[in-house]
């Protein structure tokens, strides 16, 4: 805990402090990892939210078509994927994905000495290798979050147009209207601060490392699980904060 | 005589009740080359380790250039390691660069030069250890005697006063062996870089060594059993080291316990009606 802290209070000196004294972040590393990050990620999450969007549309269908209201499915679908399903289910293929690789990496990197080597060399492993993926991650979950968002709703004019027989321009009318900017910006909160948890917590058990192989596959483990724990609390107090601040 | 490079008093360092390094001290000169030596797991790594300032002592003083490294903030620790060179035992290259990027880094990291200036410090660093030509190859691709002079590339990448290395030629070719110990000969000999190298490679440690330390093993575990110039060493008429540096399987340095102990671990118990030994 203490030393998650610390990388914390790292990060922000690194990010916000050191430009002033001239040390400046490096943008190379910042776009490679951006590309690992968010770029690769992109057909896995289409693939994740299209599914999501379907099963959602198709619940939503089978509940409302019964009382006869089956043109309330697109705001269903809009509401529940913008506010909940879209950053959540994100996080979730980001921490698979590059949450873990990440610990794995940096792991590696401690048990065969190259941390040390860099700490030798004068270089400071926070601004060398957490930094670029920091920054990466802080941009590319929110925007890989907007990405899931549309391929989700995609998915849920798909059972409507062709199940429910819903006409397109209808289908769209019918999310603009049902839905409040409220509904992205609250789901978009949530993504960054998703992004935050995930990075720094994966980053602070690869540091933490100890004893070759086997410590890289328990800090790998452990790094997703409380990953995923961390993001589902906060996803239950953001919610709360939002659900009590609106009402 | 001018000030010591390395200043080492009384060092002491535990890990848990195990006494890894019990009252080290000793000082290295400018342009001296100091060889560490001792048996596996005697201590010389975490010697080494203290040295770079990547360890804490449980007690006493380590300074470096006449600073105490030992209480000093991270920044100022930083700044003296821009100083000096380390070359670690496996190299400790990072994998996600070429065997280039890992000689340029400290220059790009830590210096402000152009990348034209940067290229050619790496050709020269790399034509340095036999390795010129293998800038773009990654360093899983190359063997572990390469990654070590690779390693010992980037550690003078920056013309370091002071170089460290461990093991720097354990795993070469007779060969290689030599390149590599006239290269550390030319670096201390005539740019008076001094050096601090750890070694058990004992044709290799004569050939290039100044100054030797002996860490004992064993009751004297962690402790300096022989210290002085080369030719001191090989006069020496301690029994350990002359074990040591002759490589006899059995004497002062005991490798096996004695039989009846053997037995006792072996079977997990005393054995009854105790046999002779």
């Amino acid at each position: 805990m203490r030393s998650y802290l610390t990388l914390n209070a790292q990060i922000l000196y690194w990010l916000f402090i050191a430009p002033f004294r001239g040390r400046f972040v490096r943008w190379a590393p910042v776009f490679q990892q951006m590309v690992r990050i968010g770029v690769q990620a992109v057909p896995m999450t289409a693939l994740t939210s299209f599914s999501i969007g379907i099963t959602l549309a198709m619940q939503g269908a089978h509940e409302l078509t019964r009382m006869g209201a089956s043109s309330f499915v697109p705001d269903l679908v809009a509401m529940t994927i913008l506010r909940e399903l879209g950053p959540l289910l994100v996080g979730v293929v980001v921490i698979g994905r590059s949450g873990s690789a990440v610990t794995a990496e940096l792991g590696t990197m401690k048990v065969s000495e190259e941390i040390e080597a860099l700490e030798v060399m004068a270089i400071d492993p926070v601004r060398f290798l957490v930094v670029p993926r920091f920054l990466a991650m802080m941009v590319m979950l929110p925007t890989l979050t907007v990405f899931g968002n549309y391929v989700g709703m995609t998915g849920g004019w798909a059972i409507c147009h062709f199940s429910l027989h819903m006409q397109t321009d209808g289908y769209i009318r019918r999310l603009v209207e049902s839905s409040h900017p409220m509904d992205l910006y609250s789901g978009m909160v949530k993504s960054v601060v998703f992004a935050w948890l995930i990075i720094t917590i994966s980053c602070v058990y690869g540091l933490g490392v100890r004893g070759g192989a086997e410590g890289v596959g328990r800090a790998t483990t452990n790094s997703v699980v409380v990953s995923i724990l961390t993001m589902l609390i906060a996803d239950a107090v953001l919610t709360a904060m939002f659900f009590f601040t609106a009402s | 005589m001018s000030e010591p490079i390395i200043e080492v008093r009384d060092l002491v360092r535990k890990f848990g009740d195990r006494t890894v390094l019990d009252g080290i001290s000793f000082t290295v000169e400018k342009g001296d080359t100091m060889i560490i030596m001792g048996g596996s797991g005697c201590g010389k790594s975490t010697l080494l380790r203290h040295i770079i300032g990547s360890m804490k002592p449980t007690s006493g003083s380590i300074k470096i250039f006449g600073e105490e490294i030992t209480t000093m903030s991270p920044r100022d620790l930083d700044r003296l390691r821009l100083r000096f060179g380390m070359n670690f035992q496996f190299g400790a290259l990072l994998q996600s660069l070429t065997v280039g990027e890992n000689v340029a880094l400290p220059l790009i990291e830590n210096s402000t030069v152009d990348p034209s200036i940067v290229d050619l410090v790496v050709k020269m660093k790399l034509e340095l250890v036999g390795l010129t030509g293998f800038e773009h190859l990654k360093p899983a691709e190359i063997s572990g005697g390469m990654r070590k002079r690779v390693g010992l590339a980037r550690a003078v990448a920056l013309d370091p006063e002071l170089l460290f290395s461990d093991e720097p030629t354990s795993g070469l070719d007779p060969i290689m062996t030599a390149v590599i110990d006239q290269l550390t000969l030319d670096l201390t000999r005539k740019l008076d870089m001094t050096a601090v190298v750890v070694s058990h490679d004992m044709t290799s440690a004569f050939r290039i060594g100044t100054k030797m330390i002996m860490l004992g093993a064993g009751p004297k575990q962690g402790q300096i059993v022989a210290m002085g110039t080369p030719e001191e060493i090989r006069n020496s008429t301690s029994p350990e080291v002359q074990q040591f540096i002759n490589g006899h399987p059995d004497g002062p340095i005991p490798l096996k316990l004695a039989k009846a102990d053997y037995l006792d671990r072996l079977l997990g118990h005393p054995r009854p009606g105790d046999i002779g030994v």
